[in-house]
């Protein structure tokens, strides 16, 4: 869920409740303040009555006016407790309520509220019910509530519009920023290009990614200046070993056995040499110290290596097929090189007697397939740094190497499976 | 021929000695730049084997020094980095080949044998041992003035045991040799044997004697 959702949801749903609450209060509080007029409204005229009675010792003349109807009935004497109360006001054939209110049927029972009181004309009792209607009451708060609705409502877009350009625009930095971090390259040299942003938040985080990037950088040049070091230490002793091995065989006649071991020797000494330039190499591939511009025919190239490797196809019956266009490539040659030999390396490596290699090469793509194992390569797994099959003898950092190379020429390199081949693509 | 030796690491400075020691050659060692350029200032040197990095200062600074004063040495860097700006500086000074440890001592003799005979042989291609012999320029093998059709790979291999006449030679060096970095691909060396099979094949059916010969299953020699 994006943040913003989750923002707008979260404060849509308060605004919501928080307004119906507020709309509530504020519709019982009209309606409080309204009903305390009319009851006010309702004691004046009983004010009245009892002045008028209190002058002229008689009950007032009853007029059906200002929406307000007064009915005197005799009762016992202290019978009637005073109190205000709802009621139904009959609205009798009012020619001025029905200009009023014209979409009202006329003569009809409104809600009303009421007023029960008492007063003593000589030695008669009498109760007053005064009902004014409360439908005018009503028709305020309805025009109230509408306009304020209205007013809730358009607080309510403009909140939700602001929200969401605001919050675009606020979080704005923190996109860019993410936008970078995607990018970010530790084999890369150049730092994450951060905007500078006003707001503090931001800035500190911009800060404390700068911070790491460059930490980890510092971390990753280290730990490549040691492997360079600890590769080139290991040049001199791997050369005396070379050496002393190649003097050792010129002494004497060795039995079976003893020929056996030195070749065994001989074997692990030249892994250990590969495996040693391989993390040199690599180390300088992504260091980037093997950039130059040549013009390469990759055809003539292909074609060449494919006359270097002919007795090892002989040797393991590689039935080899080629489809090549022409595709010329400006770079290093050393490194096309490498590149090649890796992969059309694994192809031979990973073959099976009397298997197949196929090569295709367009404008576009390389295209390197072989057969061998039938179960697929785990996709993320074999570009990884001395990932390899337990039987391979390689070194485990020729596809490494191979996606590094891709990666400082702008090419892509994958790998796919269909029954039988194995296939590796380079897009240019 | 007469070699100067300048490693400051004692143990291939001594293998390499060992191996290039015998009868008709002369081996000199230095093991450090002062002791490399009192050696460089007063004797003359068929080859010199140029260590980059020497206590004291740099093979570089030796080789400077050498082309300055116009000296005719040959010169094989043998130096740890194998980096192509290093290779070119050195090649570009004007030493003659460079050649990245490690190494195989059988490679390091056939390319000192190349200088040498680049050097010693000035317009005359001509390689001769015993009857077979080869043009350089031409890359054609005759057997007693008869022609021995070789391919590629069996003229190199010819060539090669010719520098390392007498010497046991690893099948490992002679695979790197051929194949150089592509070599880690097979994992027998059945192929070599193929090819040396058939350029001992070659050679004896154009009369030569039986010179190659396996050397308890890790290496060939090729006896004079």
């Amino acid at each position: 869920m994006k943040l913003i959702t989750r923002y707008n949801r979260v404060n849509l749903l308060t605004t919501i409740v928080v307004m119906l609450i507020t709309g509530f209060i504020y519709y019982q509080a009209i309606s409080l303040i309204l009903i305390k007029q009319l009851e006010k409204n309702l004691q004046v005229e009983e004010d009245e009555i009892f002045e008028y009675v209190d002058l002229n010792h008689h009950l007032p003349q009853v007029f059906k006016s200002n929406d307000q109807q007064i009915t005197f009935t005799e009762a016992k004497p202290e019978s009637v407790k005073r109190e205000f109360i709802n009621t139904v006001y009959h609205n009798f054939d009012n020619p001025k309520y029905a200009k009023r209110h014209p979409h009202r049927d006329n003569d009809e029972y409104e809600t009303g509220r009421g007023l029960i009181t008492s007063v003593t004309v000589g030695d008669k009792y009498y109760k007053i019910l005064i009902v004014v209607s409360t439908v005018e009451a009503e028709d305020l708060i309805q025009i109230i509530f509408g306009i304020t609705a209205g007013v809730i409502l358009l607080l309510f877009i403009t909140l939700y519009v602001t929200n969401r350009l605001l919050l675009n625009r606020l979080w704005q930095p923190f996109y860019d920023l993410l936008k970078e971090l995607r990018l970010f390259n530790i084999t890369d040299n150049k730092d994450i290009p951060l905007e500078k942003t006003r707001i503090d938040e931001f800035e500190e985080l911009n800060q404390a990614i700068i911070s790491m990037s460059t930490r980890v950088k510092t971390d990753y040049k280290e730990l490549k200046t040691f492997t360079e070091n600890a590769s080139h230490e290991l040049l001199t002793p791997i050369a005396v070993i070379n050496s002393k091995l190649d003097t050792l065989i010129q002494t004497d006649s060795f039995t079976l056995h003893q020929s056996k071991l030195l070749s065994d020797l001989y074997s692990g000494v030249s892994r250990l040499t590969r495996l040693n330039q391989s993390l040199l190499l690599l180390v300088k591939i992504e260091n980037r110290l093997m950039e130059s511009n040549e013009h390469i025919d990759l055809k003539l190239h292909i074609e060449d290596m494919l006359i270097q490797f002919e007795e090892i196809f002989l040797d393991k019956e590689l039935k080899v097929s080629t489809d090549l266009g022409e595709k010329e490539l400006i770079t290093s040659t050393y490194l096309v090189d490498i590149l090649l030999n890796n992969l059309l390396g694994n192809a031979i490596r990973h073959n099976r007697a009397g298997g197949e290699i196929r090569i295709k090469l367009t404008d576009s793509l390389l295209v390197i397939q072989n057969t061998g194992s039938t179960d697929a390569l785990k996709n993320d797994e074999i570009f990884t740094r001395f990932h390899k099959s337990s039987e391979s003898e390689g070194s485990g950092l020729g596809l490494t190497i191979s996606r590094q190379i891709c990666e400082n020429l702008n090419f892509t390199l994958n790998y796919s499976y269909q029954v039988p081949y194995h296939t590796f693509t380079v897009n240019f | 021929m007469k070699i100067l030796i300048i490693e400051d690491e004692k143990g291939l400075r001594e293998s390499i000695e060992e191996y290039f020691t015998e009868a008709g050659n002369i081996c000199e060692t230095a093991s450090s730049y002062q002791e490399a350029m009192a050696k460089v200032n007063i004797y003359s040197y068929d080859c010199i084997l140029l260590d980059i990095t020497l206590p004291g200062g740099s093979g570089i600074e030796i080789l400077k020094y050498l082309k300055k004063n116009n000296n005719t040495d040959g010169v094989l860097i043998i130096s740890a980095k194998n980096s192509l700006d290093d290779r070119l500086e050195g090649l570009d000074l004007g030493a003659d080949d460079y050649l990245v440890k490690p190494f195989h001592l059988s490679e390091l003799r056939a390319r000192v044998t190349a200088i040498i005979r680049r050097k010693t042989f000035n317009g005359n291609n001509q390689l001769i041992f015993n009857e077979v012999n080869i043009d350089l320029q031409a890359k054609t093998v005759k057997v007693n003035d008869q022609s021995v059709k070789l391919t590629r790979k069996e003229y190199a291999l010819l060539l090669y045991f010719l520098a390392n006449k007498g010497k046991v030679v690893s099948k490992n060096a002679i695979a790197e040799h051929l194949w150089g970095d592509g070599m880690d691909l097979a994992n027998n060396f059945d192929f070599i044997y193929s090819h040396i099979k058939n350029l001992r094949k070659k050679l004896i059916e154009a009369g030569s004697n039986d010179y190659i010969q396996a050397a308890y299953g890790m290496g060939y020699k090729f006896t004079s």
